[in-house]
C-alpha cells in the first residue's frame, strides 16, 4: 500500500491540466453553468474534438477504437481534471465512460461502425433513456414497449428525467419486449425517428438537462436491438460496473471548497465557525477521493469489486452534501449568480445521490453485502 | 497508488492478528470499564512490535494498520503512540507514553513512563516517577485513566518539535478511532442480525440498515484518511484524519447504542469498551474545533 502517483501518472495529469488551460475559452466559467445548456453541449463538440486528436478524449479505450489501452488510473486521472474544470465535455462523458465501452462487449460489427468511431472523435452525444414516470429506483418495473412486427420493432412509451435528450443524437433506451425482469431489452435510437418527442422540463438544475421523451409508434429496425432480447439487465449491469466507481464529483467538490475559501479568506470572512464547516467538507471530500481511488485499484489489478462501489459512492454523496451546504452558507451570492463555477457546481451537485441510482439503493447494498445485514423481506 | 497491502505489510498485519486472537473475548465476569492488558503489552513489546514504523520495510503506515487492528480488541493497552509517535522524534522517549492536555485525567497517564503535557500552545515532555500520578478508577472512559498530582520536571519542545508531536498525536488518534470505529459497527451488526421485533431481525428494518450504511461509509473513510496522513506524514493530512475521526465517531457512537438498545447499556456487550474510548479520543488535541483549526491552517 503506497499513495504515491508514478512519474507517468504525474506526467499525464500535467498534459490533461494543460490541454485544459490551453482550450477553455475566456468566457468558460459562463458556459460551464449548468450541464447541459445548449452553449455547453455545443461547446463540448469542439472541445472533444480538440481532445480527440490530442488523444485525450478515449485513451483507455482499446487501439482498434482509437485508444491507446491506457489503465484505469489515467482514464480517472482525466475525469478528474475535467470535473475539476467544470466538465467540458458535457454529456460526451458517458459516451467515453460506458456506453462506448459497452457496444464494444456487446454491440454488433454494424453498430459497432456507425457508433464508435464518432464518438472517439468526439462528435456525437447519447442520453440514457432509463426512468420512466413510474420506474425510477425500480427500474425493471418499467413500461416503454417494443413490440416486434415482422423485422422491426414498433415502440410505445414515455421517458423521463433524461439527461441531454434535447441535443442528443442517439438514445441508449430500455423497453420492454415481453413481461418481467427477464423481458427487457435495449435499443439504440437515433433521436432523429419519426415518433419521438422531446420536451425539456425546467428544473433547478439549469437549462437543457432534463426532459421528457415521448414514443409514439416508433419504428425501428431489428438492427437497432444492442444484445439479445431481454439481455437489457445483463448489458446495464455490465456498464454500470464499467462505470462503478462512478464520476470524479469529489474532485469538483474540492476544488469548489477552494474557490469558496479564497472568496472567503479575501474577505475576511474565513473565521472559526466557517473554517470547522469547511475542515469537516474537506475531510469528506478526501475520504471520497480515496475511496474512489480504491475502486479503480482494484479494476488495474482486476480484483472483483463489491459493495466498496456503493460505499465509495455514498462517500462522494456526502462530500458533495457538505461543499453545497458551505457554499450557500458562507457565499450565497454565488447562488444568486455572482459566481458562475461554484453555481455550476451547485447545480451539479444537486443530483449527486439522485443520477445513476438513488443513494438510498447504495445504502441498502452496503447493508446487504458490506454489513451482511439480513435482507428485508420482500 | 496502491490500495492493497505488499508483502511486509501483510506479514505485520497476519502476525498481529494472530497475536490478538489470545485477546479477542474479555472475560466472562469483567463488568467494568477500563480492560486494560499488561499481557497485551508485554507480548507486543517482546515481539518489537513497536518499533516496526522505525524498521524501513514498514514504516508508518505498517504501524497504522496494526494500531487500527489491535484497537478493535476488547482488552486495550497503550499502543499508538509508542507505534506513531516515538519513532517520528528524535528524542528517547521510555514508552508506555501518555498525553497530559491542559491539566486534565488522561488515557494511560497511571502506567507512562513518559508523558506528553500539553499546555495551550506549548508541549513538554516529562517522565514521572511513583505518586507523581493517581488512578481515577471510577472514569467512564474504557481506558486506565489518571491524573498528575506531582509536580514534574517537563522539558519543553522547540515549536517545530511540538508539531510533528501534534501531528502524530492527530494520526495516532485517527488510527486507533478507526479500529474502535469498526469494532463497535461489527458488535452493533451482529446485535441487530440476531435481535428480533415484531418477529423478525431489526436488521432488517430499513430505518436501522441504512443508519447503520451511513456509519459504515464514515468508518471506512476515517481509515483510510488515518493510513493516508501516517504515510504521508503531513499535518494537514493529519488534521484531515483526526477531525474526520472526532466527528464521524460522534455520529456513530450515537447509533450504535440507539441501534443496541437497553443491551448495549449493560457491561456485558463489551459495546460501552469500544463506544468510551471514541468518547476518549474525541476530546484530544481541542476535539473537533481544535482539528478544525488545525486543518484550516495547513489545508486552505
Amino acid at each position: 500500500m503506497d499513495f504515491n502517483w508514478n512519474d507517468e501518472q504525474l506526467a499525464f495529469r500535467a498534459t490533461v491540466h494543460n490541454f485544459i488551460k490551453d482550450n477553455l475559452p475566456e468566457n468558460w466559467e459562463h458556459i460551464a453553468h449548468g450541464p447541459a445548456s445548449k452553449e455547453q453541449t455545443v461547446f463540448a463538440k469542439e472541445f472533444c474534438g480538440a481532445l480527440a486528436e490530442a488523444g485525450l478524449l478515449v485513451p483507455h479505450w482499446p487501439v482498434e477504437w482509437g485508444g491507446q489501452d491506457a489503465d484505469p488510473w489515467k482514464a480517472f486521472i482525466l475525469a478528474e481534471e475535467m470535473w475539476m474544470a467544470g466538465e467540458p465535455r458535457g454529456g460526451q462523458y458517458m459516451n467515453v465512460n460506458w456506453i462506448g465501452p459497452t457496444l464494444m462487449l456487446f454491440g454488433s460489427p454494424a453498430q459497432q461502425q456507425q457508433y464508435i468511431p464518432p464518438m472517439a472523435r468526439g462528435e456525437t452525444l447519447w442520453c440514457q433513456g432509463f426512468s420512466e414516470p413510474e420506474s425510477g429506483s425500480d427500474l425493471a418495473s418499467l413500461r416503454t414497449r417494443a413490440e416486434r412486427k415482422g423485422d422491426k420493432y414498433i415502440i410505445n412509451g414515455q421517458k423521463i428525467w433524461t439527461s441531454y435528450a434535447g441535443d442528443a443524437d442517439t438514445c441508449f433506451c430500455l423497453a420492454r419486449t415481453s413481461q418481467g425482469k427477464g423481458g427487457i431489452s435495449i435499443f439504440l435510437i437515433p433521436m432523429t425517428t419519426p415518433g419521438i418527442t422531446v420536451r425539456e422540463i425546467p428544473s433547478i438544475i439549469g437549462e437543457g438537462d432534463i426532459h421528457e421523451v415521448f414514443f409514439d409508434d416508433v419504428e425501428v429496425a431489428e438492427t437497432a436491438r444492442l444484445g439479445e432480447e431481454g439481455q437489457a439487465w445483463d448489458i446495464v449491469g455490465k456498464a454500470l460496473s464499467l462505470e462503478r466507481v462512478g464520476i470524479p464529483r469529489f474532485a469538483l467538490a474540492t476544488t469548489t471548497l477552494h474557490r469558496a475559501v479564497s472568496l472567503l479568506k479575501d474577505q475576511n470572512r474565513f473565521t472559526a465557525g466557517v473554517i470547522e464547516q469547511a475542515a469537516k467538507a474537506k475531510a469528506a471530500c478526501e475520504a471520497a477521493r480515496l475511496y474512489s481511488y480504491q475502486i479503480i485499484d482494484q479494476r488495474v489489478k482486476n480484483i472483483p469489486t463489491g459493495a466498496e462501489a456503493s460505499v465509495g459512492r455514498y462517500a462522494t454523496v456526502i462530500c458533495e452534501r457538505l461543499v453545497s451546504e458551505f457554499v450557500v452558507e458562507h457565499v450565497p451570492e454565488a447562488i444568486s449568480g455572482e459566481n458562475p463555477m461554484l453555481l455550476a457546481h451547485h447545480q451539479r451537485g444537486i443530483v449527486a445521490g439522485i443520477a445513476s441510482g438513488a443513494a438510498e439503493i447504495q445504502l441498502n447494498l452496503i447493508a446487504t453485502q458490506y454489513l451482511e445485514l439480513p435482507r428485508e423481506p420482500r | 497508488m496502491d490500495f492493497t497491502l505488499n508483502e511486509d505489510q501483510l506479514a505485520v498485519a497476519g502476525e498481529i492478528d494472530k497475536l490478538a486472537a489470545q485477546f479477542k473475548s474479555s472475560p466472562v465476569d469483567f463488568h467494568g470499564f477500563a480492560l486494560y492488558s499488561a499481557e497485551l503489552d508485554k507480548q507486543l513489546e517482546d515481539n518489537q512490535f513497536f518499533d516496526i514504523a522505525a524498521m524501513p520495510e514498514m514504516g508508518p503506515l505498517a504501524a497504522a494498520l496494526a494500531v487500527e487492528r489491535l484497537a478493535q480488541l476488547p482488552y486495550t493497552a497503550e499502543v499508538a503512540l509508542s507505534m506513531l509517535l516515538r519513532p517520528a522524534l528524535n528524542i528517547e522517549l521510555p514508552r508506555p507514553i501518555a498525553v497530559i492536555e491542559n491539566g486534565r485525567p488522561g488515557r494511560f497517564v497511571g502506567v507512562a513512563k513518559t508523558l506528553i503535557i500539553i499546555d495551550g500552545d506549548s508541549v513538554g515532555i516529562a517522565h514521572p516517577q511513583a505518586g507523581d500520578t493517581q488512578a481515577i478508577p471510577e472514569s467512564l472512559f474504557a481506558y486506565p485513566m489518571a491524573k498528575l498530582v506531582g509536580k514534574l520536571d517537563v522539558q519543553l519542545l522547540s515549536e517545530s518539535e511540538a508539531d510533528i508531536v501534534r501531528t502524530w498525536l492527530r494520526v495516532a488518534c485517527a488510527a486507533e478511532m478507526a479500529g474502535l470505529l469498526k469494532a463497535a459497527i461489527d458488535a452493533t451488526v451482529e446485535h441487530i442480525s440476531v435481535r428480533k421485533q415484531f418477529g423478525r431481525p431489526l436488521g432488517t428494518l430499513q430505518a436501522l440498515r441504512h443508519r447503520m450504511a451511513e456509519c459504515a461509509v464514515l468508518a471506512g473513510g476515517v481509515r483510510w484518511l488515518a493510513l493516508k496522513a501516517a504515510w504521508s506524514a503531513d499535518a494537514g493530512d493529519a488534521a484531515l484524519a483526526a477531525l474526520h475521526a472526532q466527528e464521524s465517531a460522534s455520529r456513530v457512537i450515537y447509533d450504535v447504542h440507539q441501534m443496541s438498545g437497553a443491551m448495549g447499556m449493560t457491561l456485558e456487550m463489551d459495546l460501552h469498551l469500544w463506544t468510551y474510548r471514541m468518547k476518549a479520543l474525541m476530546s484530544e488535541l481541542g476535539g473537533r474545533s481544535g482539528q478544525a483549526e488545525a486543518a484550516g491552517k495547513y489545508c486552505f
